[in-house]
């Protein structure tokens, strides 16, 4: 073994097929976003209304089967823009938005679009926590959360 | 040992081939549910979650971020070992006999939302052996021929362990494959993997099992019907197939002597009343008798020639029909233990051993089949 | 009740963005030998293994599998070994484990191992997006940068946190690792350096961000009597545990507050008996993959009020010299391997309060505070070592 030999490097990958389960609760959902409805569980017990809906409220402990729908106007209440390129993620920068749609005691993690993000000064103008947003629909729906393109400050 | 632990709760989902509408975590969630009101306790009465299973197989990295809320965790301590959920019942036995927990809940899952031999092929190293083809069932096809070969091991003899669990299977409403089969259809089976053929291996089962674990004083409190853990001990062996016998299953026997010890074991056949072992392969069956004491190296076939661990047998193996009637992957190690207590309290149904007051449990955590396997033995024993 | 358990030996390994010099058994081997080596203990010593690592960073699928030999010959001894894994709290949980199986009473000498080459896998914050929901979020590109750029945003509009106050924090760490030779990053950093380097996710610029580390860590836990006769001065465990909060993003309203961490610290702190974390620890190793996460953990740690602090650190109270240094490591932001992380903050703590920390060494440590994040922000461990025997 001498010193100058080369440490070699086994290129590696994993692409292993899955098919997630939505399930029956996020089915409902996304097959309302094809009818460009935003519909959310309901706790019988705590009765708060969660976005996105899931089956069972963790703090109560209790499966869920009530609907309601909620508006599709809401309010920003987090987000970041992200300027790095990170390989097989979005295309920088992009704006990742918690929305807490009215009617929903929790928020929505979507994108928010139609912003000004390209210059760090100028999206600190422009993007700011509290303010309204509403939904963007896509033309073709297939049933998934993408459905919604994004969301977009409301003039 | 002076802690004391006791079963005081069982969940368990039906098994079924799939389960679309379903997300994954929700196996965990029913389970949970049913292990609760079973136990008569609520979420409230929980101090700590131990959840399990493979995040590669799940598909999601960190998947106890679903499965602990899942499992009742919600602002609650919680861990969550990678194997498979009997190592959950490990864990939580110790968080329990440290006295500083008394009320545990333990759950796994099996969803199958990937082929496990897909997925089981990068547990092995990239370098020397998984561009070979390496997985958890061809490793376990190599081990099963090394042992039928040494041994001379027939077809007819594996088959026959194949033939005793789909049996008792077929009585086992809570399991997933519920008819039983002949020799002469094991034999005919197609090839899977030398020698293994498709009836010597268990189906991709989806389900959820749970177990709420109590700690002594606790018990004392709130159970009727507590099944003891008198014994639990957990061994790995080694990696390199290359450089073990392959014709015995050493971390198994490792574990079956401290589990032995701790329960004041000498002669586990005299000993115990029923064992539910984790069939992977009929051979694998035959190799855990062996590692468990049950029979002298190579003559564990002929305990099942003799009907010694049929169902009406000196030591019934498998009254649930095991893991060739019901896997859900990473969750049939703790099924193992759920159908155990079931037995020792008198509600295993149609499968019920007569009068049971000791019983083994022994779950397989390896996500790399033969390599590394890790065995966990439980003893219990009713209240 | 409990048993007492103290941990008695350390092995840390080199970090760097890639440990091209070895294989990754041969990685976990150069930490568990020197654990062994601090304790003067032999393979033979150890009953019982926890391991450690948050697994698709590595490439390799359960690598404790692979790993096991070099974790004291495990396999060949066919000892117990437990595989923990909690996304970045995994170190931590691994920790927890470890302490458990000797607090049980059925082991007196136990090996926490963990170890993470995230160095293997060309794209972490891709692997990191595995773990968001894949049916309604995983699209959204979200990774550990973006959630803890999101606490960032928030905590600057409720508290008036500023760059500059980022940049103070950066600079500690910075100059931290100089002085710790486990440290991936090891350069000098000035305010004026951190405030120009380039924003990645707003408003977390390069210096704000840690690194992608290789690197593995090993602690040995052992029981009261196995512990005197081990080490001159064992770090005992005091107090202990872990939080689980809901792991869907939009429910938080508590992105600057991170109300679960304040809920573990009430917990622990119970269990060790102390009142005010300020005075009475003398060394937090806290989980600051972000420079905003530590002035948020300040603020949850009760080291100071609610949006105070960034004051902690525009004080100096938590630089080597202040009353409370926190990371004299350098922290999560000069080295992750990520999950072996959070059990580099116990392994650095217990240094601390071993006094083996050497030129990182705060003086006379008789207690010490080790935390970690992860899944998402949801899950935190903690972990108080004591000088003094509980």
């Amino acid at each position: 073994m001498t010193q100058e030999e080369e440490n070699i490097i086994v290129p590696g990958r994993w692409d292993l097929p899955f098919r997630h389960t939505a399930g029956r609760i996020a089915s409902h959902f996304f097959h309302a976003l094809v009818e460009k409805r935003i519909i959310a569980t309901r706790c019988p017990r705590c009765r708060r209304v969660l976005m996105p809906p899931r089956p069972f409220c963790e703090r109560c402990f209790v499966p869920l089967d009530e609907w309601v729908e909620v508006k599709q106007q809401g309010t920003l209440e987090a987000f970041t823009v992200c300027y790095a390129r990170f390989t097989g993620l979005p295309d920088p920068p992009y704006c990742l938005a918690l929305v807490k749609l009215d009617g929903a005691d929790t928020a929505l993690n979507h994108l928010l679009g139609e912003a000004e993000l390209e210059d760090v000064e100028r999206m600190k103008e422009t993007v700011r926590i509290g303010m309204r947003v509403e939904a963007v629909w896509r033309d073709e729906r297939e049933g998934g959360i993408q459905d919604i393109k994004y969301f977009r400050p409301l003039a | 040992m002076s802690a004391k632990v006791a079963i005081v709760g069982i969940g368990q989902t039906a098994l079924r081939t799939s389960a679309d509408d379903r997300i994954y975590h929700e196996h965990d969630y029913e389970a949970a549910r049913l292990a609760l009101a079973d136990a008569g306790l609520d979420r409230g009465d929980v101090d700590t979650v131990i959840c399990s299973g493979w995040d590669a197989v799940d598909g999601r990295t960190i998947s106890d971020m679903h499965t602990a809320m899942s499992s009742g965790g919600y602002l609650k301590d919680s861990s969550h070992v990678g194997e498979d959920g009997i190592m959950a019942l490990a864990y939580a036995y110790m968080r329990i006999a440290a006295g500083l927990f008394d009320v545990a809940m333990v759950t796994a899952h099996g969803h199958a939302e990937s082929s496990f031999e897909t997925v089981s092929n990068v547990v092995f190293d990239p370098l020397f052996v998984r561009p070979l083809g390496q997985s958890h069932l061809v490793s376990l096809a190599l081990q099963a021929n090394a042992y039928a070969h040494r041994y001379g091991v027939s077809d007819e003899q594996a088959a026959g362990v194949v033939v005793k669990n789909r049996g008792n299977g077929a009585v086992n409403p809570r399991t997933h494959l519920r008819s039983s089969v002949t020799p002469e259809d094991v034999l005919s089976s197609d090839p899977v993997c030398y020698p293994l053929r498709a009836l010597h291996c268990p189906p991709q089962s989806v389900g959820g099992v749970a177990l709420v674990l109590c700690s002594e004083e606790m018990t004392r409190r709130i159970s009727e019907k507590p099944v003891w853990v008198t014994g639990i001990a957990w061994a790995i062996d080694s990696y390199d197939l290359g450089s073990k016998d392959l014709t015995s299953l050493s971390s198994l026997s490792s574990a079956a002597q401290k589990a032995y010890g701790m329960a004041g074991i000498s002669d586990p056949l005299r000993a115990l009343d029923l064992a539910e072992l984790h069939d992977i392969t009929p051979f694998h069956e035959l190799l855990a008798y062996e590692a468990l004491g049950l029979a002298p190296e190579g003559g564990a076939s002929r305990l099942v020639e003799a009907g010694d661990t049929a169902r009406g047998g000196r030591l019934p193996v498998n009254p649930s029909g095991g893991v060739v009637c019901g896997n859900p992957y990473g969750a049939a190690g703790l099924l193992r233990a759920a159908e155990a207590a079931l037995q020792l309290r008198g509600e295993a149904g149609q499968g019920q051993v007569p009068g049971p007051e000791r019983a083994l449990a022994h779950g397989m955590s390896a996500p790399s089949g033969a390599a590394a396997r890790t065995d966990c033995v439980v003893i219990m024993e009713g209240g | 009740m409990a048993k007492r358990v103290a941990i008695v030996g350390v092995g840390l390994t080199r970090a760097t963005s890639h440990r091209v010099d070895v294989s990754y058994p041969e990685l976990v081997y150069e930490a568990v030998s020197g654990a062994l080596e601090q304790a003067g203990l032999q393979a033979g010593d150890i009953e019982a293994v926890a391991y450690g690592s948050m697994d698709p960073f590595d490439g390799v699928f359960a690598p404790e599998r692979w790993n096991v030999e070099a974790c004291a010959g495990a396999g060949v001894a066919n000892l117990p070994l437990m595989k923990i894994t909690t996304g970045g709290t995994t170190g931590g949980s691994t920790a927890l484990a470890g302490y458990y199986h000797v607090a049980s009473g059925m082991f007196d000498v136990v090996l926490a191992v963990a170890s993470q080459r995230v160095g293997e896998s060309l794209e972490a914050q891709l692997v990191l997006n595995t773990a968001v929901d894949p049916i309604y979020e995983r699209w959204q590109g979200a990774g550990a940068i973006t959630i803890a750029a999101l606490q960032g945003v928030k905590h600057f509009w409720r508290y008036g946190t500023t760059e500059e106050d980022l940049a103070l924090i950066a600079v500690k760490n910075y100059e931290n690792a100089r002085r710790n030779p486990y440290a991936h990053l090891m350069r000098m950093l000035t305010v004026e350096d951190a405030l120009n380097t380039r924003v990645v996710s707003w408003p977390l610029r390069l210096s704000d961000c840690c690194p992608s580390s290789d690197g593995a860590v090993a602690v040995i836990f052992a029981a009261e009597k196995r512990a005197r006769a081990i080490a001159d001065q064992p770090a005992w465990i005091t107090g202990a545990g872990q939080i689980t909060d809901n792991y869907w993003a939009g429910d938080r309203t508590w992105y600057e507050d991170w109300d679960s961490l304040s809920m573990l610290a009430r917990r622990v702190y119970r269990q060790a008996k102390i009142e005010n974390p300020l005075v009475e620890l003398d060394v937090a190793e806290l989980y600051n993959a972000f420079s905003i996460q530590e002035i948020i953990e300040y603020e949850a740690l009760g080291f100071c009020e609610k949006g105070k602090g960034a004051e902690l650190i525009r004080n100096g109270v938590t630089t080597m010299q202040g009353d409370l240094p926190v990371c004299p490591s350098g922290g999560v932001l000069c080295t992750n391997p990520i999950g072996a992380t959070g059990l580099i903050r116990v392994a650095e703590a217990a240094l601390q309060v071993m006094g083996k920390a050497e030129d990182r060494q705060v003086p006379d440590v008789r207690k010490a505070l080790a935390h970690a994040w992860g899944a998402v922000i949801g899950f935190h461990t903690l972990m108080v070592l004591s000088s003094e025997a509980p």
